[in-house]
């Protein structure tokens, strides 16, 4: 998930800065090699699988872990082990556009509420407390019911509810600064509205929504397995860790390696990214940085 | 010679609150003229802020200009459209902030600020890098090359404000606004930041509005001084006049309050009895009337801002007692 990172407007000079940050933090370094292993084993999935995650081989079924299948199989003989890696491949293509897609939106909303005239504000605000009023579960329901369960749709629904909570920080930091001197000094030395939200502004926002976003990605994993888990998520056959879990659930006691292949991830992955995540936090704001 | 590069004409702004409008400058007059400096003596909430606030027409949304004009160059600010006034800022006039430790964006490095800054320029980016230098290097910062790749929370307060200072005269203004470009320095960077502006004052040629409650800072740098009471003149004139001979009470007693005009050792340090009246809810007549010791009948009535003789006004019935009433 190097994407966070590059994420932050430093030059390439101050992205190396960062990522030699986090490294020297044992948990963020902990965190990086996590992160690193999944978003590795996503990319390169079709070459990593031994076996077809989908193909059935039911003589085979509900095995427990040997050396022809490290995790398994579940109860249509399909290799544990290949499921958990393509449903890491899901998980982030849940995961990325969703939360990438709330922190834009999300940031140039709350930009526009903090810096813009107070009847704006009003009614960006109570648009963000609409949405937040919904459980999310209950509105990814009635959204499923709508246009029937996709990725796609947990995508769409886990952005639309994440929205506001990018769009109250953004907002908040920026009445923040838009107090400050240096946005003062900024005004008295002649620039214009979109140089100081665009050029001073977001700098200093971008740094926090960043953090925000890589803490968030475990839980938009865990959501996403929430939701399939519920049989609202992506459609089988296709793999899912919340799936995984589901089908594991199930057969607990028949076998019961469905559930570590299932749950162990999320629970890897979850930790990766927040490690990683406040390790981020400490690195990414130049005051707190020890030596450059 | 004289060219006037600033004049404040009878200005009165008000602030709006719940309690009423708050009279925050009422009838200010005074000049600047070109390669001028002029400074502006005055306790704290006598309307020092809110004259800068109205020059840059950097304000509040509860102001109200009552009358008044702001000219510079002869145009008046107050009517001007807000792109001719962001034009003018940072380009003709520019401003230096009280606290160093604020007027810097902490995310982003003192280089980028400083080609940032020049956005009206056309210059390539390398070319801007090296007037920041050189810049950096007129105000006193050593190896202002390796300098500009750093942080504004790796400067020192005193190298802060030098930094700002550079910024501000990048554009090389016409007119610098300092607002208490020292009061949040210790005294041996106030005297540095003090000979700094001096000799820059001479290189660049711009006139400086110095607003300081340093009585002598004032007098080490400025050529004519404004002494402001709660929001009005109530003397302007030449250094040497004001402070030989000052024709307002207030003025007086803001002399003999100064640490460095007192002689003896004290324990107590030399206070103006009284306070500041409430601007939103003004007594009549002269507004200095509750505080002075030589006030008599005819401070009933608001003194006019009189000119006593040549480069020196004040606001006083005292200097007019020989005239019949």
């Amino acid at each position: 998930m190097t994407d966070a990172v590059a994420h932050t407007p430093k030059s390439k000079s101050e992205l190396a800065i960062i990522i030699t940050g986090v490294a020297r933090d044992p948990l963020g370094l902990i965190g990086l090699v996590i992160v690193g292993a999944i978003v590795f084993s996503a990319v390169f999935a079709a070459w990593i699988v031994p076996y077809d995650p989908i193909a059935m081989n039911i003589p085979d079924r509900m095995q427990g872990p040997s050396g022809a299948h490290w995790l398994g199989t579940d109860q249509l003989g399909r290799d544990t082990f290949s499921r958990v890696i393509m449903g890491g491949q899901v998980a982030l293509k849940v995961a990325l556009p969703a939360i990438f897609g709330a922190m834009a939106i999300g940031l140039t909303l709350g930009m526009i509420a903090g810096y813009g005239p107070k009847w704006l504000d009003n009614f960006l605000m109570l648009l963000f407390d609409t949405i937040r009023s919904f459980p999310t579960v209950m509105f990814a329901l009635a959204v499923v019911a709508l246009i029937g369960p996709s990725l796609q749709t947990v995508v769409f629904v886990v952005m639309a509810t994440s929205i506001p909570t990018y769009g109250r920080v953004a907002r908040t930091q920026t009445l923040t600064l838009r107090n400050s001197e240096f946005i003062l000094a900024e005004r008295a030395m002649g620039a214009s509205i979109t140089r100081i939200l665009g050029v001073h502004m977001l700098p200093n926002i971008i740094g926090v929504l960043a953090v925000l976003a890589a803490m968030d990605i475990p839980t938009v994993i865990a959501l996403e397995a929430g939701l399939s888990f519920l049989g609202l998520g992506v459609k089988p056959p296709t793999p899912s860790w919340g799936a995984l879990l589901k089908d594991g659930y199930a057969l607990i006691r028949q076998t019961p390696w469905l559930v570590v292949g299932g749950g162990l991830p999320i629970v890897i992955a979850t930790l990766g990214f927040t490690f990683l995540g406040e390790s981020l936090r400490d690195v990414v704001d130049p005051k707190l940085r020890k030596n450059r | 010679m004289t060219e006037k590069l600033l004049e404040i004409d009878n200005l009165s702004v008000d602030y709006e609150t719940a309690r009423g409008d708050l009279k925050a400058l009422r009838n200010i007059t005074f000049d600047v003229n070109k390669r001028e400096i002029v400074g502006i003596v005055g306790e704290s909430g006598c309307g020092k802020s809110t004259l800068i606030s109205a020059i840059l027409r950097l304000i509040a949304p509860n102001t109200r200009f009552r009358n008044g004009e702001v000219r510079f160059k002869g145009e008046d600010l107050l009517t001007a459209s807000e792109r001719k006034i962001r034009d003018l800022r940072g380009d003709d006039i520019s401003i230096v902030f009280q606290d160093p430790m604020q007027t810097h964006n902490p995310v982003i490095s003192i280089g980028q600020q400083m080609v940032d800054i020049q956005h009206r320029s056309k210059a390539s980016k390398a070319e801007k890098l090296a007037t920041a230098a050189k810049m950096l290097g007129a105000v006193g910062i050593p190896d202002p090359e390796a300098r500009l790749r750093q942080f504004p929370h790796e400067f020192s307060g005193g190298m802060r404000q030098r930094i700002a200072i550079a910024m501000a005269l990048m554009s090389e203004p016409d007119l610098l606004i300092a607002d208490e470009p020292t009061t949040a320095l210790d005294a041996t960077l106030e005297v540095q930041i003090i000979e700094r502006l001096k000799d820059l004052q001479n290189d660049f040629g711009c006139a400086i509005l110095f607003i300081s409650h340093h009585l002598g800072v004032i007098a080490e740098l400025c050529d004519r001084v404004v002494v402001m009471y709660a929001g009005a003149v109530v003397e302007s004139g030449t250094v040497r006049e004001i402070f030989h001979h000052p024709k307002h009470p207030y003025t007086r007693r803001l002399i003999e309050c100064d640490p460095g005009h007192i002689k003896e050792r004290a324990r107590v340090l030399p206070t103006i009895p009284g306070e500041v009246p409430d601007l939103a809810n003004l007594p009549t007549g002269c507004i200095f009337r509750d505080r002075c010791d030589q006030a008599f009948e005819r401070c009933a009535e608001v003194p006019p801002l009189t000119r006593l003789s040549e480069g020196q006004n004040a606001a006083c019935w005292l200097n007019h007692m020989e005239e019949p009433a």
